[in-house]
């Protein structure tokens, strides 16, 4: 039976890290986030977990060194062990048509980052909403 | 038969010459005086005769040879036949030699004398040349035998003459070149046939003509000079001209050369000429030289091509650069402004106690500054990818981008209270995003540049002319000095302070690059305080769809 869940973020952006953390923190999920600094790092990460202990949500950030959003997109959209966890991008670029090809390779939504601090809260409970969700499955 | 001397029968001074040279060369051949005078009455007899009833009567002694034996013969020739109206004469002269023949032809008749020498064997053909010799250098036997002896051989001298100049009229006539002869004067005194035939004319029609007639207008003054130079000088002419022929009415290229004759005094008395036609080497000449101008044009292509290539490459790495700074703009000049939106409006929501009335003001002002940074980052983009973008050209109505456009200004049209006045749109071709973009910038600066006590009025009109769709956008507003109608569509250009009229010195710039896209033209026209009026002329047949 799977206990543990949490949600795995990929950004470059320490900024954007404390954000969310804060966020997070206000409502009092602080726990269940878990980070890394890009594609590679986050790829490594899932190698070395258990099946059962994988996250409930991966948030991708497109612009990141080594390993961008979408070659890490496209990596675990591949692999029959991630393909079934949803990832979301999560970006400042407003760029349709970075959009639509980030949706048609498997994306299940684009996010674009908050600029006002209702926006951020809004975002936050919606990535909140993941969590738990492979509580449910057998 | 030799010959060894000739007298012709004229009058009776010719009878004593032929007595006596017939006499001598009988004394020279060894024969006894007796037969001398025989042989020499025989042959005066029948010079006599000649003389009285022939025409052009001339006597030949000579000497004959048959084997071994030799004869002395005189031979008496005339064109006229003579002989029958001198029978006695001929039947005494039979009576004095050995044989007389008389042979008459279509062309003369001839009454030939012989007498068999004594001793033949004894005479060789050198001991017969002498005696040639002998009545060539004969003193003259009398004043008359002088004149006479002068006379001939004058007449054989203009016999070889004629004979010569026939000879060479017929060479010259038959060489394919024109020949002629100039005097020192410069009259023409020969020509030869094929130049009479090239040129279609006879020497007396040059001279009076002159040679401007025959040559080319654009060769003549090199002609003209070149000949009086060389004719002044006496030094030979050369040069390549174009010459009319008769028959074709073309100008055949060929090279003349007019060399002088000089006498014994070293003077010049003639000219010579001859035109060779060189017209086939003319034109290989050209050719050979087209062949090379056109390989100069060619080196200058390549060059020309090379230079092109390295500017492809220049406006590529220029493009690669420019999609870089979008990329920049899109993301990493966006991305910290973001974040300055986010803390801002984080700051006033969750420390709205502490921050008082003047710090929320701070950061109000702080949020509006972001937001001109913000506008400015987005019209830079735009602009940045009207450089580089070839648009999808699609059937826009105009009518509904209107529409749209008029819905985005909404709260502004009712704020300002402004006014329309719009004529029926056309469906054009162009691309929908950015047409409504160009319009949207005038409209936007219509209602922007209103005067502060006048309600904005803005009339849109459309007509068609020259296959071009002319739309006018004409406000109320403050205008501008009509002398800055063309800088206003430069980047970054602005008119106006900031405080008054925000903006960023795009849109226009913006407005002229759409323009370029549709193949179109964008001016202004401006009276300050009056109004300003943009006009745009689209092409109506917009070819540039195929641009897709």
């Amino acid at each position: 039976m799977k206990t543990l869940t949490f949600i795995l973020v990929v950004d470059d952006d320490k900024e954007d890290h404390l954000i969310l953390q804060d966020y997070f923190s206000e409502i009092g999920l602080n726990d269940y986030l878990t980070y890394k600094e890009n594609g590679k790092e986050a790829l490594d990460f899932l190698e070395s977990l258990p099946e059962q202990n994988l996250p409930d949500l991966i948030v991708l950030d497109l612009n990141m060194p080594i390993l961008n959003g979408v070659q890490t997109l496209l990596q675990l959209k591949r692999s029959p062990r991630y393909k079934n966890i949803p990832v979301i991008i999560y970006s400042t670029s407003e760029n349709e048509n970075e959009k639509r090809k980030c949706l048609s390779y498997g994306a299940l939504n684009y996010v674009v980052k908050p600029s006002t601090y209702n926006g951020g809260l809004a975002i936050v409970k919606y990535f909140g909403s993941f969590l738990g969700s492979t509580q449910l499955a057998p | 038969m030799k010959e060894i001397v000739k007298v012709s029968l004229e009058n009776d001074m010719d009878l004593i010459l032929a007595h006596k040279k017939a006499m001598k060369l009988c004394e020279l051949t060894g024969f006894s005086l007796m037969a001398q005078t025989s042989i020499a009455t025989a042959i005066s007899e029948i010079a006599r005769c000649a003389i009285e009833f022939g025409k052009n009567a001339v006597l030949i002694l000579g000497i004959e040879s048959a084997g071994t034996r030799k004869f002395m013969n005189a031979v008496i020739v005339d064109s006229a036949d003579f002989s029958h109206k001198c029978a006695e004469a001929l039947s005494y002269a039979r009576r004095l030699v050995g044989d007389i023949e008389v042979i008459k032809s279509e062309k003369d008749a001839r009454i030939i004398l012989k007498q068999q020498l004594n001793f033949g064997g004894t005479f060789s053909p050198a001991k017969i040349d002498s005696f040639v010799d002998y009545f060539e250098k004969e003193p003259p036997m009398s004043a008359y035998d002088e004149i006479r002896k002068k006379n001939l051989l004058l007449q054989e001298f203009a016999d070889k003459i004629r004979e010569s100049e026939n000879e060479y009229r017929t060479l010259t006539d038959s060489l394919p070149l024109m020949i002629f002869i100039v005097n020192t004067r410069g009259i023409i005194t020969y020509t030869n046939k094929w130049l009479e035939q090239f040129l279609g004319t006879i020497p007396k029609e040059i001279n009076s003509q002159g040679w401007q007639n025959f040559i080319h207008p654009d060769d003549y003054p090199s002609f003209a000079k070149t000949t009086s130079g060389s004719l002044q000088k006496s030094i030979p002419i050369n040069g390549q001209y174009r010459i009319q022929e008769k028959s074709s009415n073309n100008f055949v290229w060929h090279m003349l050369t007019v060399i002088p004759l000089k006498n014994e005094n070293e003077t010049v008395h003639k000219w010579i000429g001859f035109m060779v036609d060189i017209h086939a080497h003319k034109l290989a000449e050209q050719a050979l030289k087209d062949n090379v101008e056109l390989k100069i044009i060619q080196s200058k292509l390549f060059a020309n091509q090379e230079e092109l290539q390295e500017k492809i490459v220049a406006l590529n790495r220029s493009n690669y650069e420019l999609e870089q700074f979008a990329h920049l703009a899109t993301h990493d000049l966006q991305e910290p402004l973001r974040k300055l939106f986010f803390y801002a409006d984080s700051l006033s929501i969750k420390f709205s106690d502490t921050l008082g009335g003047s710090g929320k003001s701070m950061l109000k002002n702080m949020t509006s500054a972001a937001g001109r940074m913000k506008e400015l980052i987005t019209d830079l983009l735009n602009y940045s990818q009207l450089q580089q973008q070839q648009l999808a050209f699609e059937r826009v109505d105009l009518n509904i981008t209107l529409q749209e456009i008029f819905k985005d200004f909404e709260i502004l049209i009712h704020e300002k209270k402004a006014t329309f006045t719009i004529d029926p749109m056309p469906v054009i071709n162009g691309n929908p995003l950015r047409l409504r973009q160009l319009f949207s910038n005038l409209i936007s600066n219509a209602l922007k540049y209103s005067k502060s006590d006048v309600p904005p009025h803005v009339q849109i009109r459309h007509v068609i002319e020259d296959d071009h769709n002319i739309f006018h956008v004409k406000d109320n507003g403050i205008g501008f000095d009509d002398q800055y109608k063309e800088r206003i569509f430069g980047l970054f250009e602005r008119l106006h302070t900031k405080d008054r009229f925000p903006g960023t010195g795009i849109g226009l710039a913006i407005c002229k690059r759409i323009e370029e896209l549709h193949n179109g033209f964008i001016s202004a026209s401006a009276n300050v305080n009056e109004f300003a009026l943009f006009e745009v002329r689209l092409p109506c047949e917009e070819k540039s769809v195929s641009k897709q």
